[in-house]
Order: structure tokens, then C-alpha cells, then sequence
């Protein structure tokens, strides 16, 4: 056996023990990007580096060997330190980004490119699903949006953006006109109760995913009925009242309760509310001091503290959003912030904290002039099999004059800017984690890098590629008749086929595994392959 | 790709028989179908791996890896431009726009529309006295100014026209009575200096004139500022020695010393016209111009400071004459590790010797040997690393083709004291005359039982074999080149294991570097404490060096250690070329650092030079004076480091790739602020977080410039290069000394000089690619540059 500590703690372990496998056994996590059981260490991405502490040198946990009477430090500001710079130099040279431009614009970050994905090959029900997992209210935003997600498209530059909030009605009134419009499952009920004072759109869509948690919502308003600004500052013209009527029926049909002409600090105080709810939601615009009975507590300030990221304020369970936090009157923004709300409570209901609060990470690309977007949009065509010439930059519905069967081309226009793996992505959850900057060793790119089409389940990026090898270790495990490698050496070095073969052949076995195995987008299932 | 070709598959079957169908042999087989096509055709490729072991990926991988392979087809003549040290500072990278756009070769492409040469800049071709020099198949043209790239291109392509010169085409005389020796020494720097022809013309004249003289190929000297060199070694003693030798000379220097023998025999009618006026020209113009005197002239200065260890009777000893080596005491140690030493007494010899690893590492070779020894696993492995990779190093060259039966015998006596009975060279592509004399050395040992299963009838064994690698820098790094000899991708391992413990297929493994090997017969016939003798505490014995850049006399070397790089550079050296100041000594090449001038008393000590910033490296050693720009130097070793990266190390692969970025970006004018501080800050990543000596001393060279010449980073954040010589932050411009000759005009490659007759001319600075040929060409001075 051999002795060492980790963290100043004493262990001892067997020879042959990695340092990977010692700190794991102790419960203490080491990151990796390059690392897989079951396959031989190849110390590539250097992010499971740690630090002996004796001669002050970093080791790739990986591989490095448990040697008798080793220090090691897994956690230091040196080890993070040099993972963060790993981390830089790989974000670096990756070319992409997490985010399709339409979906990282909308403060929602609805999934524009799934929702036309299936809009596409004519799957309605399940566009209507992808939108209402970050959109409560689909169909009111159908008609009032201001789409910030438009002018972030890719095509706005060359031509006309995707109609993207008009296929986004589309799908949601098809849904509403339908014999069964959706309903979400719904959890076991937890036996909680939230109280959420507002009906507009912040406390609707925060009612409409506390529900499907299981958490019981009742839904106060000073008004005789429930929408807010939604019904009593928009004019019926702009959003007739069926649709909004018909949208929260859902969001009734969930099990959330209504109780209309209750004004908070009048029909019913906060004491009141605090002693029969388990969590309050301030969702009424903006919130007075007096309103909650604080004048003794904090009266004397502007207002209560909240917390811009969790939504929680300075008291214990109540959580404020919507126009109670913000004076911009962007529907959009109010459902996106009914959601984070929701996402919050549900947290601080569960585990008694909200440990929310990390900035998401997400990789962009610089702004591109038309020559480089000519390029990007050939490599989108070649990647997802997109036809057509000119008429690709043509919009051909509005949300005026939708049809059903121009949906489908209008859908069939977008370019999937984002990245496949979004949600996979290690690099992704890493730089994250490690608030990396992915402008820090901004440089030149790659000269040329392939991406490979030519497999009827996987597409392979080289350019998000991080050289981990795992995949190249994959088809050789699995003896892939021709499999991958790695062709050149040094920066240009990529991932590529044998003997210039196509990557059907390159991995005829093992796609599924390399998806699973490849810790960022590079390699991914097509989009809608299960 | 390659429909087009006609492969032959018979032919390719044929090799993979002849060399092996295991997937170790894909680097032999790879190396043998690019010496029948110039090129890897995908067809025989496809055709290796239905024959053999060997998978798709491998021969994919491999084929990508290595930089002598070529997946396109090639030009029919390759011009190979030197990069080393010595020919940068000389302006190769000029050079090579020159030869791009003499032969329009488009961007991204090394070979012109005609397919008749492709151009590759390569590390070193060994004659950096020559510098800037580049090599068009087996012509070796040397100080090549811009100017003269057309005519370098004619020339060569004038000597194809030509019938071939067969060297020696008569016989030599065989006489009973030789009156004396001439020694040339045949090694590839040597022959890259033009010894080839001076030799093949001594060869001609002994022949022709039937001289009683014994023409003998010898181990180089080192003198490289004087090749080519010719030593006459007469048989009463006296010796002559001849520098820079032309080969119209040769006949005139020979008739000095020798008569020719048929002279009176076949009478005056037998003697040509030429002898006489030879005879005749000697006596009025004496060849005197072209003797040296090693005893008291500059040669003495060169000489007196070196001790030979390794390089002992350079330009004595034929390298392959077997007999010559054992006369002065060769294999003798051999014969006493098998006959009277045991394995612990060699052990012994060499720790007390303080011999340390001389590939740059300096880890204790004793240390080494007896962790390999200690190892109970029955098969074992010695190495010798002879892929010595610096740009502007070649020690290790010239040792293997001058002294391969030493490397041999000191790979041998590893082989006892490790007990291993199997021993591999790995040696790298661009040496091929390395490779053929090691091979040859090897078949006269196993001819005379030095090899085999009973070597010295001592009834022990062992097996010594070739494997070539295939130019990749990283290889001289052990788990690479072990990993290389596998048939695999060079890319290194994490240590440990060290190749002691596990290496070669999972077995103990002892790698060590040609020179390290080569000081061993000498420190167990002569006794550890002689070595010992020689150098500092830490340091012991002596080191070779490749002394080249701006010195008068630039050559190999061997130095006891402690010496300083001062006493290098002034009394061996000569002192800095021009009567410039000296400004910096780079040593130990891209890992290695610029020792500044304030601190050239350093000694030649591991120690003492990691304590300044640089390595003992493997040898190389470049002067530099005030004209050279340091954050050039930087760029253009991290240039070298970043193309030689494997690629597998985040660090190392994208670090060096930043780095050298902003170190272009700095040479190109585009500094900003903070790009010191981020090469700095980068540099420190780069060393922490590599896995292999490459990647952690990449940074190296970047960080003592900073540390020296940090106000030199400084100005050309501002935009400003001190010493002129960051091509983009420089103009041409012509003053009024012009006196309209047009010859600037005409020359300029890019029309950027209207023809304006009798006038001042004028360069267009937005057309001007500053090829420098205008100045080359100008009479009068007149092009400025600032």
C-alpha cells in the first residue's frame, strides 16, 4: 500500500492508483474532459490537474500515479488557477457557440431552433412542447412579443429573419384550437403552498411551472379578473382576450386557484399570507414596504432588498419579479422572470436554500461580416442538409398571415446556429463553473477545419473539437474497420477519418457511444435522432 | 487523390515482406513507399493495411504525424532552405519569400505549377558558416542573398543538363609505398561546405597523377569555419593542413608534397599540359595562401582551449575503419567490462565519472544505469537517442558519422552493466550518412565479433539495430521516441513510469543521448577519475557544441566544462564577427535562453546556466550581436517549438500557439500594451501545465529575453524595433547617392522601383515585399533601410 495525503488528508491506496482514482474515492471531485472509465488516461485537456505540494508541480490526475508520500492539493487557488487557463486556451480555439443567436437574445432562451425543427418535419404537438418548457404564455406572446430573437437572427443580416414568433402563434393557437390542448404532467403533490400575489404575466408563468412541480399556487389580484397589465393595459386589438382566457384555463387546469379582488395590504395582509403559505411571490409590480406592514422594519429604506439572480428578497421565503424588480414592460422578459421565480421557490421549497445564482456560460462568435456569414451559412447548409438558393432569405409568413403549409418552409429556414450539445457540453458546464473567459487568449482560429455530415446518426464538428482523443479510443476498442484518428500534430491537429474514409464508415459501431463519450458538441446526434 | 498514380502492389507487398507486417514496421514501410513514390499514395496505403497488422487509423495517424511524409505528390526536385539558428539571423526567412516567389509558388502550396520543385524549410543542414544556405537535391548552395535565387535556380538546373561527375573514375593507385596520408573529413556538414567535390577531386588528381598518397576519409574536425579542410599527413612526421580548399587548388596543393610516382617512369609526354602549368603556378603563386597552422596561427587559438573526449582523433581516424579504432584503443574498455569489470564496478566507473545526460536533461547517467540495472524483469532494452532535433545543432550528427564505432561500444558496455542484450539507434530521418555509417559499423562489428551472440567470446550477447525516425522534434523527448519505435504517433507519456522502469513494450528501458554514450569508453578505459577531473562540482567531462552565429570561427566544439561562454566566444571563437558587440549567446536552442553579454562569464555548468535563464541544452550555441532584435529570437524559436508541439497537451498545443501570436504580432508592429505581461503570464501556464519536457521549456527563450532585454519588448509594443530588424516595421527607401542606373529596378521582384533612367529612383512602400535584393544589387549605397 502507499501512503500520501489529499488535501491534508491521509490516505493509503494500492499501487498503481491514480490520483484520479484516489481523490474520487474520497469523494472529492477532480474535473475532466478527456477522461472515461474504462479507457486508458491520455492526459490531454489538462483540466484534472492538481498540485503536489512538495515540489510545487501540477499533475494531470488523470494518470499521475499515487507515489509514497505524496501531498496533494486538489482545491487550491493554483489548481483553479491553472484550470481556469485550461479551460481559456480550449474556449479559445473553439469555434461555435452554445447558443443560437435568436435563442440566447430571448430573455426566455426559449429553444427556437428545436420548436422549428419540428415545425419541419410537421411535428405541432411537439413544437407547441418545446416552447411552453420556457414560454408559459405562447399564444399572448404570439400576438404581443416585441422578438428580440429576430433581430438576433443570423439572416436578418442577409435577407429576412425567420418569422419566428409568428410559427411560435402558430403552434401555440393550433394548440389551443385543438380537441385536447397540452397539459403538462404534473408531480405528486408536495403539499406546499405558494401564494403569489399578481395575475399578470410573472405570476401566471410562475404558477404555471410551480404547478407542474406539484406545488399548490393560489394566485391573488386587486382586479376582477386575472391577466394584469396583459388584460387591463393592453387594448383587445392587439390581444384579443379569448386567447388570453384561453391560456390561463391551462394554467387553472393545472390546479392553480385564483382569488381575484384581493389586494395585498387590504383584502389581505402579508402577516395573513406568511402564516398560511409556505412561500410568498411578489409578482405586482413595483412593491412598497408598506404594502407587506414593514414600516417598523424597513420603512425607513426604498424598499426591500432582491436578489437580481434568485429572485429571493431580504425575508425568508418571499421572492419578488417581474415588474416588482424591473420597470421595463417587455412581456417576454416578465414570463422569462415567472419561470426563473418558479425555478427558485421550487429550490428553496425543497432543500429550505437557493443555491442558484451561477452565470451562465455562453461561448459567442463575433460579429460576422458577409463574407464570413456567406461562409457560416454554406457550412450550416452542407451541415443540416438545408436546400434552397435565395429564397432561403425570404420570410414567407408573418404573424398576420400564417398558413399551414408555408409553416413548414418558414421553418425549414433556419440555419441551427447553436451548438448541439448545449445542455451535454462539459466545456460548457466547466467554464461555468470555473467563470472562464473565453475572450482572455482570444487568437487566431484553426485554418481549416471539417465537419463531417456524412453519418446517418452523428455530425462531427472539428471545430468544437478539444483533441481528447476519447472518440479515437472508442473505435479502436470497438476495432471500427477504419475508425477515427487524429491527422496532423501540433494546433492544427483534428479529428478525422482513416484513410480519408467517410465518417458513416469511421464509426459504424460506435456513434452512439462517441455522442455520449465526446465532452462537447463535436460529435452529436443529428438533430431529432433519438 | 491518388487514381492518377500508378501504384504498384506487388512493389508494396515486396516491402511490407521485406520489412515486417507487424504494426511496429509502419514507419519503415511508410519511409520505404516515399522513397519509391516521393509521396504516400492512398492506394498503397489502403493496400498496407489489407496485407498487414497494421489498421487505417494507425498508417492515418502516423502518416499525419511524422513531417517526412507526404500525402501529395511532390515536385521532382526538393529545395530544402535551412531554418537553423545561425541561417535565421542570416535571413533565411527572406530567403524563403525569394524562392516562393522566384518560383510563384502560390500560399498555402510548396510546389510551383510546373511540378518541378517543391520548397521545405528544414531545421539544420549543418553548415551554418554558410549561412544562409539550402540544399536542391544533392547541391548545397551556401551564403544565398535574395539576389541570387534566379541564379541558384539556373545553376542547378544547368548541372542536370550536365552529365554527371563520377568521382574517381580511375582507380586509385595501389603502391606498396605510400608517402604520406591526406584527410578529409566526409561528414555531412563537411560535404554540405563542398567537401564532396574537393574530395572527389583529390581522389581524381591522386589517380591521375598516380601520387603515392593514401586518400582517407577521417571523423571531422570541427573546424568548420575552414571547410573545406584537407590535412596531409606526412610519413616523416610533419603535417599540413589546408582551409577552404577550392577544388582548382587541389592538384597544386598535392604536387607540394607529393611526386607524382609515373613522373619519371612514363617520362614527359605522360605529364598533361595541366601538371605542368600546376608545377609552373607553384612556384610563382605558393598554395601557402591556403595553409594553416594549428600549432601557432588562428587554429591554435580554436584548438588550445577544446579537450577531446568524445571527439578524440577528429581528422585522424577513417570512421569506418575498424582496425584504425582498435589501434588507438578502441573496444579495449569493452573488453574490460566483459573480462574483468562486474556489472557493479561499471555501475560504479560511471557514477564516480559525475557523467550527466548530455541531451540537455543532465540526469545522472550512473543514476540511470543502475535503476535499469536494479530492475528484476529478465528483458531489457538500451536506446541510444540520436534524434537531436535544435535548429543549429549537429554534435550528435557528427559524432555518430565521424566516431560510430565509440556510440557502438559505449551502446555495448550500457548493454553489459544494464544486462540487456538488445540495443536500438534511433536516429532521425534527416541524417541519413549517420544512418548508412551506423549501419555499416554495425556489419563490421558483427563481422569481427563484436555483436551478436558471443561478443569478445565472452559468451554474453547482444543485438544493436537501426530504427530511423521520421522528423518529428518532440521524438528526442524518450517516451516519444520510444513511443515512435512502437510504430505509433510520437506523442509523450506522462513519467512515471519512467522508460527505466517501464519502456520499450513494457520493459525496463536505458535511453540515453549519442554524446552520453559516446564518453563512456573513456571514462572506463581511462579511468572515471580523469573524467571527473575535467569541469565544476556539479559538471563533470567535457560538452560539445555547435558554435555558430556571429563569431569569426565558427565550428564544432568540445570544452571541458566550467569553461566560460566568454573564453568560448573570444578565444575560441574568435570574438564577435566585424568588430561588432557582442549581445547575447542563445544556448540550449528553442528550450534554452539568451544569456546576455553582461553575463558571459557564466560557466559552462548545468547549473550555472539554468541559474541564468538557459540550459546546457544539447549543444547548439548561436553568438548574437547588437543587430540582432531578441524579440525576433523569441518569435522565431517559439515559431520552432509551436510547429514542433504534438498537439496532444492543452497548453502546449494552444499556449504556444498564443504566445507565438503575440510575439508575431509584436515583430509585425501590431503590438499592444500588456502583451509582455500576457506572454509572461502565458509562459507560466505553458511550464506548469505540459506534460513533457518540450511543452515545459517552450516558454523558455520568451522568458529570458523578457527578463534581459525586457526594454526591447517594450519598444515594439510601441511599434518600434531597435535594432531594425522585424521585416514589417522597417522601409526601404532610395537617397540621393542614386545615380539612375536601374539595376534596383530591374531586380525588384515585385515592380515596386519605376525604371526611371539617370534619375533617383523610388520605391512604392505598399508594393515593396522588402526582399532586400534592391540593396544586394545597388552599386552606390544608395538603398536606405530604417
Amino acid at each position: 500500500m502507499i501512503r500520501c495525503t489529499i488535501n491534508d488528508r491521509p490516505l493509503e491506496v494500492p499501487a498503481g492508483t491514480t490520483l484520479l482514482q484516489a481523490a474520487r474515492a474520497q469523494g472529492i471531485s477532480i474535473p475532466t474532459l478527456c477522461h472515461r472509465e474504462g479507457y486508458p488516461a491520455f492526459a490531454s485537456c489538462m483540466l484534472c490537474v492538481v498540485r503536489d505540494q512538495k515540489s510545487g508541480n501540477l499533475l494531470p490526475a488523470c494518470s499521475a500515479l499515487v507515489q509514497d508520500g505524496m501531498a496533494i492539493e486538489t482545491d487550491s487557488e493554483a489548481v483553479h488557477e491553472a484550470r481556469k487557463a485550461a479551460l481559456e486556451l480550449l474556449l479559445s480555439d473553439h469555434s461555435g457557440e452554445c447558443l443560437a443567436p435568436c435563442q440566447r437574445t430571448c430573455p426566455a432562451h426559449m429553444d427556437i431552433p428545436m420548436m422549428h425543427h419540428h415545425i419541419e418535419a410537421g411535428r405541432t404537438r411537439e413544437a407547441l412542447q418545446t416552447v411552453k418548457q420556457t414560454i408559459a404564455l405562447p399564444a399572448v406572446l404570439g400576438y404581443i412579443c416585441s422578438a428580440p430573437c429576430e433581430s438576433g437572427c443570423r439572416l436578418k443580416q442577409v435577407g429576412g429573419s425567420l418569422s419566428i414568433c409568428a410559427l411560435k402563434r402558430y403552434v401555440a393557437e393550433e394548440d389551443l384550437n385543438s380537441e385536447a390542448p397540452f397539459l403538462p404532467a404534473v408531480q405528486t403533490a408536495t403539499g406546499k403552498k405558494v401564494a403569489i400575489i399578481g395575475s399578470g404575466p410573472t405570476g401566471l408563468a410562475a404558477a404555471y411551472y410551480l404547478q407542474q412541480e406539484g406545488h399548490a399556487c393560489t394566485l391573488f389580484d386587486k382586479n376582477p379578473e386575472p391577466g394584469g397589465a396583459l388584460r387591463y393595459e393592453i387594448p383587445e386589438a392587439e390581444l384579443p382576450r379569448s386567447v388570453l382566457d384561453a391560456e390561463i384555463g391551462i394554467i387553472a387546469r393545472l390546479g392553480a386557484e385564483f382569488r381575484m379582488n384581493t389586494a395585498l395590504g387590504q383584502q389581505i395582509s402579508f402577516e395573513e399570507l406568511r402564516g398560511q403559505f409556505d412561500a410568498i411571490v411578489l409578482a405586482a409590480g413595483r412593491v412598497k414596504a408598506d404594502d407587506l406592514g414593514m414600516s417598523d422594519l424597513e420603512s425607513a429604506r426604498a424598499g426591500i432588498h432582491i436578489n437580481s439572480e434568485t429572485f429571493e428578497t431580504s425575508i425568508r421565503g418571499v421572492f419578488a419579479g417581474g415588474g416588482a424588480v424591473r420597470s421595463g414592460k417587455m412581456a417576454v422578459r416578465s414570463v422569462a422572470d415567472g419561470k426563473a421565480i418558479a425555478a427558485s421557490v421550487h429550490q428553496y421549497l425543497g432543500q429550505g436554500t437557493v443555491t442558484r445564482g451561477q452565470d451562465q456560460f455562453y461561448l459567442r462568435m463575433r460579429n460576422m461580416d458577409r463574407a464570413e456569414l456567406d461562409g457560416f451559412i454554406e457550412e450550416q447548409k452542407h451541415k443540416f442538409n438545408i436546400s434552397g438558393g435565395e429564397e432561403l432569405f425570404t420570410r414567407v409568413v408573418e404573424r398576420d398571415n400564417v398558413s399551414p403549409e408555408k409553416v413548414g418552409h418558414e421553418a425549414g429556414r433556419c440555419l441551427h446556429c447553436g451548438c448541439l450539445k448545449t445542455d451535454t457540453c462539459k466545456l460548457r458546464r466547466y467554464a461555468e463553473e470555473y467563470k472562464a473567459n473565453a475572450q482572455t487568449y482570444k487568437g487566431n482560429k484553426r485554418y481549416e477545419v471539417d465537419t463531417f455530415t456524412d453519418h446517418p446518426l452523428v455530425i462531427l464538428e472539428a471545430g468544437k473539437c478539444i483533441q481528447c482523443g476519447l472518440c479515437i479510443r472508442i473505435t479502436e476498442k470497438h476495432e471500427e474497420t477504419f475508425g477515427l484518428t487524429f491527422i496532423g500534430r501540433g494546433f492544427d491537429i483534428a479529428v478525422g477519418v482513416a484513410l480519408n474514409e467517410n465518417l458513416g464508415r469511421g464509426m459504424e459501431k460506435t456513434a452512439r457511444e462517441c455522442v455520449a463519450a465526446c465532452p462537447t458538441g463535436a460529435i452529436a446526434m443529428r438533430p431529432g435522432v433519438k | 487523390m491518388s487514381g492518377n498514380t500508378d501504384i504498384n502492389l506487388a512493389e508494396v507487398e515486396a516491402m511490407v515482406r521485406e520489412i515486417g507486417s507487424a504494426p511496429r514496421y509502419v514507419i519503415p514501410i511508410l519511409q520505404a513507399i516515399q522513397e519509391r513514390y516521393h509521396y504516400l499514395p492512398e492506394a498503397a496505403l489502403r493496400h498496407v493495411c489489407r496485407i498487414s497488422e497494421i489498421t487505417p487509423a494507425a498508417i492515418s495517424g502516423v502518416a499525419t504525424f511524422y513531417s517526412q511524409f507526404r500525402l501529395k505528390p511532390a515536385g521532382r526536385y526538393k529545395i530544402k532552405l535551412c531554418v537553423g539558428t545561425a541561417c535565421h539571423v542570416m535571413g533565411a526567412e527572406t530567403l524563403h519569400d525569394t524562392f516562393r516567389q522566384e518560383l510563384e509558388i502560390p500560399d498555402g502550396q510548396d510546389t510551383d505549377a510546373r511540378k518541378l520543385f517543391t520548397i521545405e524549410k528544414v531545421a539544420c543542414l549543418g553548415c551554418c558558416m554558410l549561412a544562409p544556405a539550402a540544399q536542391i537535391e544533392n547541391l548545397t548552395y551556401g551564403s544565398i542573398q535574395s539576389a541570387k535565387v534566379p541564379g541558384v535556380l539556373g545553376d542547378f538546373l544547368a548541372s542536370r543538363q550536365e552529365p554527371g561527375v563520377v568521382p574517381g573514375e580511375k582507380n586509385l593507385p595501389r603502391l606498396k609505398d605510400y608517402s604520406g596520408e591526406v584527410r578529409m573529413c566526409q561528414c555531412s556538414s563537411c560535404l554540405a561546405s563542398g567537401a564532396g567535390k574537393v574530395f572527389a577531386e583529390i581522389r581524381r588528381q591522386i589517380a591521375r597523377h598516380h601520387l603515392p598518397a593514401r586518400l582517407k576519409a577521417v571523423g571531422c574536425t570541427g573546424i568548420a569555419y575552414q571547410t573545406p579542410l584537407v590535412e596531409i599527413a606526412l610519413n616523416n612526421g610533419r603535417t599540413f593542413h589546408y582551409g577552404r580548399l577550392r577544388t582548382e587548388q587541389v592538384a597544386e596543393v598535392l604536387l607540394q608534397h607529393f611526386r607524382p610516382a609515373s613522373l619519371i617512369r612514363r617520362g614527359g609526354a605522360a605529364i598533361s599540359g595541366y601538371l605542368e602549368r600546376a608545377l609552373a603556378d607553384s612556384l610563382q603563386a605558393p598554395v601557402t595562401r591556403y595553409l594553416l597552422d594549428p600549432q601557432n596561427g588562428a587554429e591554435a587559438g580554436y584548438l588550445a582551449p577544446q579537450q577531446q573526449i568524445v571527439t578524440r582523433f577528429s581528422g585522424k581516424l577513417d570512421p569506418l575503419n575498424l582496425e584504425e579504432y582498435r589501434r588507438v584503443g578502441g573496444f579495449e574498455a569493452l573488453q574490460q567490462c566483459l573480462e574483468q569489470l562486474s556489472q557493479n564496478d561499471i555501475l560504479e566507473a560511471i557514477e564516480e565519472s559525475g557523467l550527466r545526460g548530455r541531451g540537455g536533461g543532465g540526469f545522472p547517467t550512473g543514476k540511470k544505469w543502475r535503476v535499469v540495472a536494479g530492475m528484476a524483469e529478465p528483458v531489457k532494452y538500451v536506446v541510444c537517442n540520436g534524434d537531436e532535433g535544435d535548429p543549429g545543432a549537429f554534435m550528435d550528427r557528427m559524432i555518430l558519422e565521424s566516431f560510430p564505432f565509440r556510440v557502438i561500444e559505449g551502446m555495448l558496455i550500457a548493454a553489459v552493466a544494464v544486462g540487456a542484450r538488445e540495443g536500438i539507434f534511433y536516429i532521425r530521418a534527416e541524417y541519413p550518412l549517420a544512418v548508412r555509417r551506423i549501419e555499416e559499423a554495425l556489419r563490421i562489428c558483427r563481422d569481427n565479433g563484436l555483436l551478436g551472440d558471443n561478443i569478445l567470446n565472452s559468451g554474453r550477447g547482444c543485438q544493436l539495430s537501426i530504427a530511423a525516425g521520421a522528423g518529428a522534434f518532440v521524438c528526442g523527448e524518450e517516451t516519444a521516441l520510444l513511443a515512435s519505435i512502437q510504430g505509433e504517433r510520437g506523442t509523450p507519456h506522462i513519467r512515471p513510469p519512467y522508460p527505466a522502469q517501464e519502456g520499450l513494450w513494457g520493459k525496463p528501458t536505458l535511453v540515453n543521448n549519442v554524446e552520453t554514450l559516446a564518453a563512456v569508453p573513456a571514462i572506463i578505459r581511462d579511468g572515471p577519475a580523469v573524467f571527473a577531473g575535467l569541469g565544476t562540482p556539479t559538471s563533470k567531462g567535457t560538452k560539445t557544441f555547435a558554435l555558430a552565429g556571429k563569431v569569426v570561427r565558427s565550428g564544432l566544439i568540445e570544452v571541458p566544462m566550467g569553461l566560460t561562454l566568454r573564453q568560448i566566444v573570444e578565444d575560441i571563437g574568435g570574438g564577435v564577427r566585424g568588430g561588432h558587440r557582442l549581445k547575447a549567446i542563445q544556448i540550449g536552442g528553442p528550450s534554452g535562453g539568451c544569456v546576455p553579454a553582461a553575463l558571459a562569464d557564466t560557466a559552462v555548468d548545468y547549473e550555472a546556466l539554468r541559474q541564468a535563464g538557459a540550459i546546457m541544452g544539447s549543444g547548439g550555441m548561436v553568438v548574437l550581436d547588437e543587430s540582432d532584435c531578441m524579440v525576433d529570437m523569441a518569435r522565431y524559436f517559439m515559431a520552432f517549438t509551436q510547429a514542433e508541439s504534438c498537439g496532444k497537451c492543452t497548453f502546449c498545443r494552444i499556449g504556444t500557439k498564443r504566445m507565438l501570436e503575440i510575439l508575431e504580432r509584436l515583430c509585425s508592429g501590431q503590438g499592444q500594451e500588456g502583451d509582455i505581461e500576457k506572454l509572461e503570464e502565458l509562459s507560466k501556464s505553458v511550464t506548469a501545465g505540459s506534460l513533457c519536457g518540450l511543452g515545459k521549456t517552450a516558454p523558455n527563450p520568451v522568458l529570458t529575453t523578457i527578463r534581459y532585454f525586457r526594454e526591447e519588448y517594450q519598444a515594439h509594443v510601441e511599434g518600434r524595433c531597435p535594432t531594425g530588424k522585424c521585416r514589417n516595421m522597417i522601409t526601404y527607401r532610395i537617397n540621393e547617392r542614386c545615380i539612375g542606373c536601374t539595376k534596383c529596378a530591374q531586380e525588384c521582384p515585385v515592380a515596386a522601383i519605376p525604371v526611371s533612367p539617370y534619375a533617383q529612383h523610388q520605391i512604392d512602400p505598399d508594393l515593396c515585399t522588402k526582399c532586400d535584393r534592391c540593396r544586394q544589387v545597388c552599386p552606390v549605397d544608395a538603398i536606405e533601410v530604417a
